[in-house]
């Protein structure tokens, strides 16, 4: 167990340093970073401080290194709009999007999953067939024309919601529904062919064919094993819990990181995205690792075949 | 294919699967409709897709002179959707290429190497499917500026990871297989071995996955444009145009149900195309 745990973090801090050497390479490619990142109008001997901070008159590689000592140290540089530490904008606006992420992560598992179960169990039946083209619909709908549908419903013709902003709690159904409902739609297609998937094993024939109860077949045998490949999936999701609203959060103007992300790329304010990259990047490496600790619980297999990899 | 196959394949045809579901039918019907569109839109558009009416502005659909009604400009609608047709086509059709033919290269230049090679692109893959591509995209838009080869040459970056696990998989598991082994007795160098002797044999489980990643470059191409960060104007992509018909959702909805229904039915069609291939050719992939 000891070599499994130490493989994933290794590879986990491996994710890390190349999202950290895209940044840099990409931060190179561009231009000079020291006006890349303090703007054209930055005076000359800011600049100069900048290049001797930054070390930009270095050798390259030594130019790697400190960026990543900067960043360990969470020198994130600063926002080219209003000049504050742009790990700080980012961090202001994490509560508001995390106020819409986490709901709809609830209402997608608690939607999602359950439906594709019931829809594998009953295949062909009217429900599976209506689950099935739901969440069909679900993955061509993009979510900005479904926002824009359900505004158009709600708030222009009904007139119950309010389209957007951040002032009451009744402003952030509609965002909540919107990505409630994509992300459901996905996660019950895939939780119903992982279902399908393990339905139709070898085991599942035995344990009916030795007289277990059907129930007793799909809780105890079918369900732990079709967990295993939706946990991965749930685990993308808890990593874009972050940033995983930019569409939605630009139509609705709510203040988050999605939309943070979105001005910053439109005016160009680097050290904002790249923060955000970052931070990212920290939360989806964070969850796949824990996924894959879930696995090692979940799946004994391969815990054992971690070991020997 | 050999001829047992094929035999198999004939009789089933004649017994049980019909030709071609309805489905299916209507499906290839609307996106071959829209591939002459996307090749003639500038011919068969009844006005010039920046070309103003400002007159007739915001003119509601079904009129003779605007079919699909005008935008805040007066330009004709149906023109601009046929025009963004074909740059979203285009975008879509040129990542698809890119990433199906570095991802295949990739997942070959893995099989075949083993060791290094092979650890390099699986802890690629292993990094691009970690990252949600959307972020990854504005992060590159955002330090490169946009341009149209660049936004082709980005979403051609998107779902490579997929052919090169896929391609590295079977490539590896062909390798083992007598047909492999027998041409490389042969003499044949690895290059006639992977294109002309593997690729064939793997082709439809490559052919599968474009119909996946295909519609996932559409959504995400009009994602981008839809936040004004992809195709820029005064060219025009479907993302685009609902992005600004949002601007005019309470008085003039159409503007923007006209090019959502046309991304909403193309990436139908071409899943519907997809499950259905994916059952002909690749019994596997269910």
């Amino acid at each position: 167990m000891g070599r499994y745990v130490a493989i994933r973090i290794g590879r986990a801090a491996l994710t890390i340093v190349l999202v950290v050497t895209f940044a840099f390479v990409v931060l190179r490619l561009s231009g000079d970073p020291a006006l890349m990142i303090l703007g054209p109008e930055a005076p000359p001997e800011v600049i100069a401080a900048f290049r001797k901070a930054w070390g930009l008159d270095d050798p390259i590689w030594l130019q790697y290194l400190d960026y990543f000592r900067a960043i360990a140290q969470g020198e994130l540089g600063r926002s080219m709009r209003d000049g504050r530490p742009a790990i700080q904008l980012v961090l202001e606006r994490i509560p508001a999007t995390l106020a819409l992420t986490l709901p709809a992560f609830f209402f997608k598992v608690a939607l999602g999953v359950p439906a594709g179960i019931y829809a594998a169990l009953h295949r062909g039946s009217g429900i599976d067939r209506a689950v099935m083209m739901t969440a069909v619909a679900g993955f061509t709908v993009p979510s900005f024309v479904l926002a824009l549908l359900l505004v158009l419903v709600f708030a222009v013709q009904l007139g119950w919601l309010p389209s957007g902003g951040q002032d009451s709690w009744r402003h952030a159904i509609l965002p909540i529904v919107t990505l409630s409902l994509g992300g459901a739609a996905v996660l019950a297609r895939f939780t119903r062919s992982a279902m399908l998937e393990v339905l139709g094993q070898p085991y599942i024939r035995t344990a009916s064919a030795k007289g277990v109860p059907w129930r007793k077949v799909v809780t105890s045998h079918a369900l732990p094993n079709a967990a295993i490949p939706t946990v991965t999936i749930l685990g993308f999701m808890v990593g874009t819990l972050i940033a995983g609203a930019v569409v939605v959060e630009s139509v609705f103007a709510w203040p988050g990181v999605g939309r943070l992300l979105v001005v910053a790329v439109a005016n160009r304010d680097l050290a904002v995205v790249q923060c955000i990259l970052l931070l990212v990047a920290m939360t989806m490496v964070t969850s796949n690792l824990i996924v894959d600790f879930l696995y090692g619980f979940l799946d004994p297999r391969l815990r054992a075949k971690g070991a020997h990899a | 294919m050999t001829d047992a196959t094929l035999k198999d394949t004939a009789i089933r045809r004649r017994f049980s699967l019909p030709a071609i579901p309805v489905s299916v039918a209507l499906a290839i019907t609307w996106i071959v409709a829209m591939l002459v569109i996307a090749a003639f839109a500038e011919k068969i558009a009844p006005y010039g897709f920046t070309q103003l009416d400002l007159r007739n502005r915001l003119a509601a659909p079904g009129n003779v002179a605007h079919w699909l009604g005008t935008d805040e400009l007066g330009r004709d609608v149906l023109s601009r959707l046929l025009v963004s047709i074909r740059i979203s086509l285009l975008i879509a059709f040129g990542a698809t290429a890119i990433s199906a033919v570095v991802g295949t290269t990739l997942g070959f230049l893995a099989a075949h190497f083993r060791g290094a090679v092979e650890q390099l692109v699986l802890m690629l893959t292993d990094f691009q499917a970690s990252m949600p591509f959307l972020i990854m995209a504005l992060a590159v838009l955002a330090f490169f500026g946009n341009s149209l080869p660049l936004l082709i040459g980005l979403m051609g970056l998107f779902g490579w990871e997929r052919y090169a696990r896929i391609a590295r998989g079977l490539a590896i598991s062909a390798n083992a297989q007598g047909y492999a082994a027998a041409v490389r007795q042969l003499g044949a160098t690895p290059s006639r071995i992977y294109l002309r002797h593997i690729l064939p044999n793997i082709a439809s489980t490559l052919i599968v996955s474009t119909t996946l990643v295909f519609p996932e470059v559409i959504l995400m191409e009009s994602g981008l444009s839809f936040l004004g960060l992809g195709v820029q104007p005064p060219m025009t992509s479907l993302g685009n145009m609902v992005g600004y018909g949002r601007e005019y959702l309470t008085r003039t909805p159409w503007i923007m149900l006209a090019p959502a229904t046309t991304i909403v039915v193309t990436t139908l069609a071409v899943s519907v195309i997809g499950d259905w291939l994916r059952d002909r050719l690749d019994p596997t992939l269910q």
